[in-house]
């Protein structure tokens, strides 16, 4: 009994650093394939096109939505509180912190996560399942340069690129804001946030967004590509997928409040 | 076939891949095949808007594409559904045929009758 005990916890043990080796492998291979110029194929440049279409552009009237609804709130709730506790004089680097470095990569990340992550997913697992990824694999056709690439690659850009839009966005928020509890006119609020804006708060926003990015196509895609053979492994694959997604987003998120801690 | 791609663009991938054709190029080489053989019309549709011979006629275009001199065609008895005669399929498999790669049917003994007199040789 204590022996089967000690022997699941070890199999268990060995299954998960086995997986987390793989899925490392996975991500190695797709780096490698990244800096290749063969890689980029004309196929592969038009599903690259046509991904960053969906993923980017088509979110575009929803984004601008939601980054001003949201975006207005939390600004608003932020330089109440900062006016609360008499911070009026460093309400400049807290809207740029919070906008730039913390809330814009993070819900953009999300809302990506949600829209595309789980498209790509369940496109990857059905792939599987229909077996039309052997179809490519007989023809010769790199799965990672046709298939994975262009689908990371535009996670990195959609994400990097709508999180500055939301920051814009969130940013033009925190001056009605800043308007109606401090009085503050668009030239001073200007010169405010030109003042706290440094490189490396731009530098931040990138780096985040990039690794936000680049989780949010390779984890939905491995996830896929580990679908056992059944339609009905489709929508655990999704759902185990989205589960190590959310994981994977509040580790960079608590791994960059920490880099910045230091 | 790949299902999230059009007819065309599933002709098209070999040579854009394997040539490094760029897309319209490729796709002009694909609607010339699909011409040749009357399905033109065809080309932008998905794999669940074709019947299963167009879908059979898109598979063998798309293995002519490739640079393989031998094209393995299993059971079309079974690929393409209520096929009653064999001769149409090879008339149009002839006229497709134009780097004259060989192409062996694979298919059951209980099938034989309708090859015999047709374009190809059976080899038992």
């Amino acid at each position: 009994m204590i022996l089967k005990f000690f022997e699941h916890i070890g199999q268990k043990t060995t299954d998960f650093f086995l997986s987390i080796y793989e899925a490392m492998q996975f991500t190695a291979l797709c780096l490698i394939h990244m800096v290749q110029p063969k890689s980029y194929n004309p196929a592969m440049r038009m599903v690259l096109i046509k991904q960053i279409y969906f993923t980017a552009v088509g979110i575009i009237p929803l984004f601008i939505m939601m980054a001003f609804l949201f975006g207005s709130v939390i600004i608003g709730v932020v330089i109440a509180l900062a006016t609360q506790y008499n911070l009026q004089s460093q309400i400049g680097s807290i809207i740029v912190t919070f906008a730039l470095n913390e809330f814009s990569p993070f819900f953009t990340a999300l809302l990506i996560s949600l829209r595309s992550g789980t498209a790509v997913n369940t496109e990857i697992a059905v792939m599987n399942v229909n077996k039309e990824l052997n179809t490519l694999k007989e023809y010769k056709i790199d799965l990672i340069d046709y298939l994975f690439l262009p689908r990371i690659l535009s996670g990195i850009v959609s994400v990097t690129s709508l999180s500055i839009l939301f920051a814009i966005i969130m940013l033009g928020s925190g001056y009605i804001f800043t308007l109606f509890y401090m009085g503050m006119d668009l030239h001073t609020y200007q010169t405010l946030l030109a003042n706290a804006v440094g490189v490396d708060n731009l530098l931040i926003l990138l780096l985040k967004s990039v690794a936000f990015g680049f989780v949010t196509m390779l984890i939905p895609i491995y996830s896929g590509l580990k679908t056992a053979n059944a339609y009905t492994a489709i929508p655990i694959s999704v759902l185990n997928g989205m589960v190590k997604l959310f994981i994977a987003i509040f580790f960079i998120e608590v791994l960059s409040l920490v880099l910045q801690s230091l | 076939m790949i299902s999230n791609l059009n007819m065309l663009e599933n002709i098209a991938l070999i040579k854009e891949v394997h040539e490094l054709l760029p897309t319209q190029e490729a796709q002009a080489h694909a609607i010339e095949s699909l011409r040749l053989i009357d399905l033109e019309h065809i080309g932008l549709n998905r794999l669940n808007q074709c019947t299963s011979l167009e879908v059979f006629y898109v598979m063998v275009i798309r293995a002519m594409m490739a640079k393989e001199e031998v094209i393995f065609i299993v059971t079309p008895f079974f690929l393409i559904k209520k096929l009653a005669r064999i001769e149409p399929v090879l008339e149009k498999l002839v006229l497709l045929n134009k780097e004259q790669k060989n192409i062996i049917i694979l298919d059951n003994l209980t099938n034989q009758s309708h090859y015999k007199g047709d374009l190809c040789n059976i080899i038992k």
